[in-house]
């Protein structure tokens, strides 16, 4: 039988499979080489950026809750500077295809940081992280409303050719009309979604269990709300939408897929089991093997209503 | 550092408190005291993350196959999950992870101090300093005697002089917490032998931190590992950091990758 036809287009970019890494929870990327080749992946996408190194929150970021996790980093990362002298010439020396997500505390600052990383060729794309929950000036401002995200989508698409990806946040009564205003100001394709909005408290010691008291949920708590997400944008944009939110499993993987999306990013399931985007990736490909299909575009969007 | 699929041994109870896990994997792993795996494998999801515990002892096994073994308190789900596994069920782990003790130059004086399960850390160091004849004595601290390690579990023998027992409650040892005893023979040492010495120390951070300020006091070196919550164990989420002093400045650290081994000085308390 023929091998299946991974590869998926998101805008001009061609992936070879569908399989990419959530931002902050892949590290830059090189961290897994020991697990596994990296340039397997569709893409690999590092922790946020930021102009000047970020020291992040105190400690107390992270907590555990059913099925999921809360965390509080406030994206901490060496910078933009620092990532293109060190890492991004061993990431090419890997291989691997790689996105860089981005953060700035204004929109001066995303510009800087995209217009900063356009010179490095070997990047595939910029996500911008326009939902992080756990920065007090963070994107939440800009992540909340339609308006809010139509500004920043237009400076960061002026400043750079790479192809843009606006990373939704999910903490909003209606991410469709944010996906869309995100379409209209020239995203490439949307990402979605980020962490919830959560907290954890101790009764006996009666203190926030976050130094930041709020966190953002992920892991498998999250999935449904995240697959309902995604199907939600899906029927309202014509962009490419990536799935994100409690892909633990090829199954997880395929179900968004199913409502739409044309490319996944797993997260948190790399902490339990480090080789998970890769386990993900040939269980996708054992899926189609196994219902005879040609590829990922002949399932994609297949859902029967 | 790698990513093994693992098959319990053994995973039996010791005294009131204590598990001890061996577990089988494909090849022998090479590991410096105080470095610790990420362990997972009961079903569900519920604990989500793996459990840190530090290495006990690892080795090799027949057909160029290796062994793993830990100890390990149960405290929460994720322990009392773990203790109810069998022999021939299957584990995930990820090992060996971190910066373990430092054991230096010979020529030094050691002291190991261990309260209540830090001595799944600080047995190690002894098995390693008494496998080459370096001079060591052990502290151990609990807050009675069935939750102090079972003898046999000693390293290097228990020569006379070699291992202090303490109990908070009397009931073997020395009546009162090991930080005590560490800070009394502290205060009576000589400067020749202050500038030998180097602590060793795993427990709770209430302890580690009232024996790094005696040792600061007196100008003893002293390595204490740390703790904290993890959630990957090989430093990509940047969930575990601690305070550290950095120059003039604090510095957040990771404990599963710059750890959990830190020189005490430089731990903001
Ligand atoms: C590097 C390292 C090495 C360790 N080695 C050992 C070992 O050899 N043997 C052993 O018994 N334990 C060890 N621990 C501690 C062990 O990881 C925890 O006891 C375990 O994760 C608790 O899981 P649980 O689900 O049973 O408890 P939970 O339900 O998660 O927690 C029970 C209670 O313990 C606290 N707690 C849990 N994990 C931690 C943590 N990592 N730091 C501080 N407080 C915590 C929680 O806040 C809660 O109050 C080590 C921890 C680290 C970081
Ligand atoms: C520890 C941690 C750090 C994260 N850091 C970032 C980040 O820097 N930028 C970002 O856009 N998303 C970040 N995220 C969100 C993830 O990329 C992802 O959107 C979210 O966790 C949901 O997916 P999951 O359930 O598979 O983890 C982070 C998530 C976690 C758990
Ligand atoms: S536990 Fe993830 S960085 Fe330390």
């Amino acid at each position: 039988m023929v091998k299946p036809d991974l590869s998926v287009s998101l805008g001009s970019l061609r992936l070879k499979n569908p399989v990419m890494s959530a931002s902050g929870t892949f590290g830059y990327g090189l961290e897994f080489a020991p697990f596994y080749d990296i340039s397997r992946l569709g893409a690999v996408v590092v922790k946020g950026l930021s102009l000047a190194p970020t020291p992040g929150n105190p400690p107390g970021r992270i907590v555990e809750t059913a099925s999921g996790m809360l965390n509080a980093i406030g994206l901490q990362n060496i910078g933009v500077e620092r990532f293109m002298a060190d890492v991004a010439p061993q990431l090419e020396g890997a291989g691997a295809v790689f996105a860089a997500n981005i953060y700035g505390r204004t929109a001066e600052e995303y510009e800087a940081v995209a217009e900063r990383l356009s010179g490095l060729s070997s990047l595939a794309a910029i996500e911008v992280n326009a939902s992080c929950p756990n920065v007090k000036e963070g994107g939440m401002a800009f992540g909340a409303a339609p308006e809010g995200i139509q500004r920043l989508t237009e400076r960061v698409r002026k400043a750079t050719d790479k192809p843009v990806w606006v990373k939704l946040s999910p903490n909003v009564s209606d991410i469709a009309s944010v996906a869309a205003a995100a379409e209209a100001s020239g995203a490439d394709a949307v990402s979605l979604i980020n962490t919830i909005v959560g907290m954890a408290v101790d009764h006996r010691t009666r203190r926030p269990k976050l130094s930041n008291t709020t966190g953002g949920l992920s892991g498998p708590a999250i999935k449904p709300v995240a697959l309902r997400m995604v199907w939600e944008v899906c029927r309202r944009v014509k962009i490419p939408v990536i799935g994100i939110g409690g892909i633990q499993t090829a199954a997880d993987a395929l179900e968004f897929l199913l409502v739409g999306a044309a490319a996944v990013q797993v997260g948190t399931a790399n902490f339990r089991n480090p080789r998970a985007c890769v386990e993900i990736l040939e269980g996708i490909e054992a899926f189609l093997r196994e219902e005879r299909l040609s590829g990922i575009a002949e399932y994609r969007g297949g859902l029967l209503l | 550092m790698q990513f093994v699929a693992g098959k319990i041994v053994r995973n039996e109870g010791h005294g009131e408190i204590f598990y001890r896990l061996e577990v089988a994997i494909p090849e022998p792993v090479e590991f410096t005291p105080g470095q610790f795996a990420m362990v997972s494998g009961w079903p569900g999801n519920d604990p989500l993350l793996p459990r840190p515990l530090a290495i006990f002892r690892a080795g090799a096994a027949p057909k160029g196959k290796g062994t793993a073994e830990f100890v390990y308190k149960v405290v929460g789900r994720g322990t009392a999950l773990l203790s109810g596994m069998h022999p021939g069920e299957r584990l995930s782990l990820t090992l060996p992870l971190g910066r373990g003790f430092d054991l230096g130059r010979d020529g030094r004086l050691y002291w190991l101090v261990g309260g209540g399960v830090g001595f799944s850390s600080v047995f190690p160091a002894a098995a390693a300093l008494a496998g080459r004849r370096t001079e060591f004595e052990m502290f151990l601290g609990s807050r009675t005697r069935e939750h102090l390690p079972p003898k046999e579990w000693t390293p290097g023998g228990s020569a006379p002089g070699r291992v202090h027992l303490c109990t908070e409650d009397g009931t073997a040892g020395y009546f009162g917490r090991v930080t005590e005893v560490v800070k009394e023979r502290l205060a009576g040492l000589s400067a020749a032998d202050v500038s030998r010495l180097m602590i060793l120390s795993c427990g709770p951070r209430e302890m580690l931190k009232e024996i790094a300020f005696a040792a600061a006091e007196r100008g003893a070196e002293m390595q204490a590992a740390l703790e904290n919550h993890m959630a990957c164990g090989f430093g990509v989420c940047w969930g575990c950091v601690v305070a550290l002093r950095d120059g003039e400045k604090v510095a957040y650290r990771r404990v599963c990758k710059e750890g959990p081994v830190f020189d005490a000085r430089e731990v903001v308390w």
